[in-house]
């Protein structure tokens, strides 16, 4: 029998370039929020631990190092990769778990530490995502792959540049908010427009950030969620999908078919539709991937993306909020908490809790969270829904 | 038996060689580019691979005759991962030959700014030293 699970605490670190801290003290950092409010080692069973790339820290087996460093070294966990989407597989392997009966409470923790290493280091190292054969020998860095779709998006649709710093400046407006981004400042959007490019037609703004940070959430089985909360946030519905490895073997560049499928599955599973979304987290790992993932989830026509970016609608009034916490690109993208960090920020908008009344999305029932590993290889989407 | 040439695949490679791959980088360093053809359900595949994705079985090399593709779609990779930092910028492009394989190569001949669906040819390029060796698109 599958039990019902809910999300019943949560915390996070401070997102930024964190030469104070190692993975260790940001994992402390994330869980000393959920200690604080009761929900002790005692009381957790078991842990995952979501971190996506121990090249960057050159620390093996990390999980035994972050469970013994936030005192849950006697019991079980184990580590989930894949690439950007690990926070949200390493919550689907905890929700499996409690699920199943193996756990009642388990803590899913999310953290990278990426700024040790040079900014063309870090590239290099994210660009090894890419077929080590084929793709690799060409320099096709991580946003290389988002700007091959990007340029293949603008000239099917004819859309100009304009449209993805408006998605920029949208981000960076929301981030300039939430004190836990890693750079919260608001862009212009000519400086957004004509920034120095990174891989054309993407420029600078219109990248997710090289970041370190942590965030973490507690899951509960349903017959003990009382114990912990009277605000739960229940998983509702759960879809993943996975895309061909080699960009070049995928039928379209202007949609990311795993995407489509992990969206279709949550709401399936869910018995919900895209227009009973409140709000949406979705992966903007590049301006392009969050329009992609407006179609991919259901909120616009393909090709029609643009119209939510031109109509505001994904500000905290409009018809489906997006990112209302800076996203990927101005809170942060610390691949490994990544996932972990957008289940965090539908949970405290659910409960009212924004830290600003100025990004605080009204009345959330149920929130969408969509994540995607590398450039589509891996996808997960969580629908959430308000208990109370 | 002639010595192993020594042959690696494009401008930062993987090291990682094995017999069919050796085979086939010595197709591309004579100008031929090969693709994979499943002995068991005649799938063709490029790049090519070893095994059929569908049934695991061994697959032969046969020669690709089609020069002339479409760019199906492109990045000017402007900052690069760090081994390959002294070449950028630099244009990967997607390349749809009319039987509708797709190669992904660098564009090295560019004088402005590539556009979707315009007109590519296939060559072939050598490091001065001979050992690394790939294919291209050129304008
Ligand atoms: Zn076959």
């Amino acid at each position: 029998m599958v039990r019902r699970v809910a999300v019943v605490a949560g915390g996070h670190s401070k997102f930024g370039k964190r030469y104070d801290a190692t993975m260790r003290e940001l994992c402390a950092e994330a869980s000393k929020p959920i200690y604080d409010e009761g929900i002790t080692q005692d009381k957790i069973d078991a842990s995952v631990l979501s971190y996506a790339a121990s090249q960057f820290t050159g620390q093996g087996a990390g999980s035994a190092l972050m469970a013994d460093y936030i005192g849950l070294q006697e019991k079980p966990h184990l580590r989930v990769e894949s690439a950007c989407t690990t926070g949200t597989a390493s919550l689907r392997a905890a929700w499996g778990m409690v699920a199943a009966g193996l756990y009642d409470v388990m803590l899913v923790m999310g953290v990278e530490q990426m700024n040790r290493v040079s900014s063309a280091t870090a590239t290099e190292y994210m660009s090894r995502a890419g077929d080590m054969r084929w793709e690799y020998p060409y320099g096709i860095s991580f946003p290389a792959f988002y700007a091959l779709m990007a340029s293949r998006y603008m000239s099917e649709y004819n859309m100009p540049h304009d449209v993805l710093a408006h998605i920029a400046v949208k981000s960076h407006f929301y981030g300039a908010q939430n004190p836990k981004a890693h750079l919260p400042k608001e862009v212009p959007f000519e400086e957004a427009n004509n920034a120095i490019p990174i891989c054309r037609p993407l420029n600078l703004y219109d990248c997710s950030l090289i970041t370190d940070g942590a965030a973490a959430v507690v899951i509960a089985a349903e017959d003990r969620v009382k114990e912990f909360t009277d605000r739960p946030m229940w998983i509702k519905g759960i879809g993943a999908g996975a895309s061909e490895n080699m960009i070049q073997d995928r039928p379209s560049l202007t949609s990311i078919p795993g995407a489509k499928r992990a969206a279709n599955a949550a709401y399936a599973m869910a018995g919900l539709e895209p227009k009973d979304m409140n709000m949406a987290q979705v992966h903007d790992c590049f301006t392009i991937a969050e329009l992609i993932a407006y179609e991919d989830c259901g909120f616009a026509e393909p090709g029609k993306g643009r119209e939510i970016v031109e109509n505001k609608e994904n500000y905290i009034d409009g018809r489906i909020p997006v990112n209302c916490d800076g996203g990927l690109k101005s809170k942060g993208h610390p691949l490994g908490a990544t996932g972990v960090s957008m289940t965090y920020e539908i949970m405290k908008q659910m409960r009212g809790e924004a830290e600003k009344s100025s990004r605080q999305i009204k009345d959330v029932k149920y929130g969408l969270a969509h994540n995607v590993g590398q450039s589509g290889q891996f996808v997960n989407v969580f629908i959430f829904e308000r208990g109370w | 038996m002639a010595e192993k040439k020594e042959l690696y695949l494009g401008y930062s490679t993987d090291k990682a060689i094995t017999p069919f791959f050796q085979n086939w980088l010595e197709y591309l360093d004579q100008d031929k580019l090969m693709k994979s053809k499943c002995s068991k359900c005649g799938t063709e595949y490029l790049p090519p691979r070893q095994h059929c994705q569908k049934d695991m079985s061994e697959c032969t090399l046969v020669e690709v005759s089609e020069r002339e593709a479409k760019l199906y779609s492109y990045v000017i990779v402007d900052f690069a991962p760090e081994s390959l930092s002294s070449k950028q910028p630099y244009v990967v492009a997607i390349g749809e030959f009319p039987s509708g394989l797709r190669l992904t190569a660098h564009i090295t001949n560019l004088t402005s700014m590539p556009e979707v669906g315009m007109n590519l040819k296939l060559g072939f390029d050598k490091s001065p030293d001979g050992k690394m060796i790939t294919y291209r698109w050129l304008v």
